[in-house]
């Protein structure tokens, strides 16, 4: 059994080297990612937590068979999340239902994020700090959605959710310019009030 | 190690799971960048076609062909080698997109790139004569080719002895001055030149050669070419000389 303690100081790149020599190294990966994608698939998704975990168990297992295609180019983290975004949609087009309430937790730090968007404060002239931002993430368009996850629930920068999302950087810069709008709309359109 | 950990890594062991080879992954790459070359070049051709039929199509006649400029524009215009163009360039795109850095480009710039890419390699072929030989390779291998091209109608207006067009393939020399045509619709045609004649190069007056003439008709079946032009390229014009009899 491998001693855990070992993966503590090794980056990702260096745990995925050592899992394509001796597999009990993929349990520092997981151990590293499972709360991560939980979060990142609750956020995203509209599924029970027990679904949740299923879905989980597919990404690491299809982590593992595709650690070969690992591109070095990519931080790890973008190339797993990127797997779990698909594994997502993927999910989605079999089950054939697609997310309209979320259920996710504005934690302190997202409503931080959201608080001190300077783009969104000067859209709105409010400063956001109550649980409706919340309700209002899930009327964003799904694609806007998704940006908004991963910028402020997830603090990716927009080289990441490139890599996440597979798309230019100049589209994730306008959607994310767009996602703001549409939320500075739906604050001033509901009068919502934090 | 937690519940999750335990999970994945027992599914691992039980179903053996292992990682794919890293030559898997390597062979899809490099199939998709040989598919996206291959679209490029395949474009590439479709261009130089597209520019000889389009070069080619009779510019300094149109005067004589009772059509206007636009006209004979929209009538000289390839538009099934443009639809394969497209189709390629669209393949082109495809696959580009389908690389593993391919998302991190704009679609306008790969399709930029890929026009770009096909009207360079396609006019360099076509200095080389490619989009020649590709066109007499359809006219010849592909059924119905004369139909569905741009420039069906060319046989149509070359086959008007009244207002002075003729053309068709020369099927026998007679002497030094006359020889005898077949036209497009079969009908066989006796031509005479004389001193005022011009000839355009790369023509050769003998039997098997396709040509197009201005001229007159004389009387039934009788044509009197002012200038006789090779069917296919034209160059420059020189007086007709009289030929050595076979």
């Amino acid at each position: 059994m491998l001693d855990k303690e070992k993966c503590g100081e090794k980056t990702d790149e260096e745990l995925v080297a050592l899992t394509l020599k001796n597999q009990d190294f993929f349990s520092c990966l997981v151990d590293r990612y499972e709360e991560k994608l939980m979060r990142y698939i609750m956020r995203i998704s509209a599924v029970t937590r027990e679904d949740a975990e299923d879905l989980l168990q597919e990404i690491f297992v299809k982590v593992y068979r595709n650690l070969n295609a690992f591109d070095q180019k990519l931080k790890f983290s973008s190339w797993i999340y990127r797997i779990s975004h698909n594994q997502v949609i993927s999910h989605w087009r079999k089950s054939k239902t697609r997310p309209t309430v979320l259920k996710f937790e504005a934690d302190e730090d997202f409503l931080k994020f959201i608080a001190t968007d300077e783009d969104l404060a000067r859209d709105t002239e409010r400063k956001f700090t109550g649980e409706e931002v919340r309700g209002i993430i899930s009327q964003l368009d799904e694609k806007y959605r998704e940006v908004i996850v991963l910028k402020f629930l997830e603090g990716k920068d927009y080289k990441e959710i490139s890599d996440i999302l597979e798309k230019p950087l100049g589209t994730v810069a306008t959607l994310i310019n767009r996602a703001k709008k549409q939320f500075a709309k739906i604050v001033e359109e509901k009068g919502v009030k934090f | 190690m937690n519940k999750l950990c335990d999970k994945v890594l027992c599914k691992i062991k039980e179903e053996k799971i292992a990682p794919k080879p890293r030559w898997h992954f390597l062979l899809k790459d490099y199939f998709t960048w040989i598919m996206f070359v291959i679209s490029i070049i395949i474009g590439a051709l479709a261009f130089c076609t597209m520019l000889y039929v389009f070069s080619n199509n009779d510019w300094d006649l149109y005067k004589y062909l009772h059509t206007s400029v636009i006209g004979h524009i929209m009538l000289s215009i390839p538009y099934i080698w443009i639809l394969f163009l497209i189709l390629f360039l669209a393949l082109a795109f495809y696959n580009y997109k389908h690389t593993k850095d391919g998302y991190r480009h704009q679609a306008y710039m790969i399709m930029l790139l890929s026009i770009a890419g096909s009207a360079l390699l396609g006019t360099f072929l076509h200095t080389l004569g490619m989009g020649e030989a590709i066109e007499d390779l359809a006219a010849n291998a592909v059924p119905y080719y004369e139909k569905i091209t741009c420039c069906s109608h060319r046989k149509d207006i070359w086959n008007q002895p009244a207002i002075g067009l003729l053309g068709g393939e020369i099927v026998r020399i007679i002497d030094s001055r006359d020889f005898e045509l077949k036209d497009f619709n079969g009908a066989i045609w006796q031509v005479q030149e004389d001193e005022d004649t011009l000839e355009f190069e790369p023509l050769k007056i003998k039997a098997g050669e396709e040509v197009k003439m201005i001229g007159e008709e004389k009387k039934e079946n009788f044509f009197w070419a002012r200038e006789v032009r090779p069917w296919q390229n034209k160059g420059k014009g020189h007086p007709a000389k009289a030929r050595v009899e076979e």
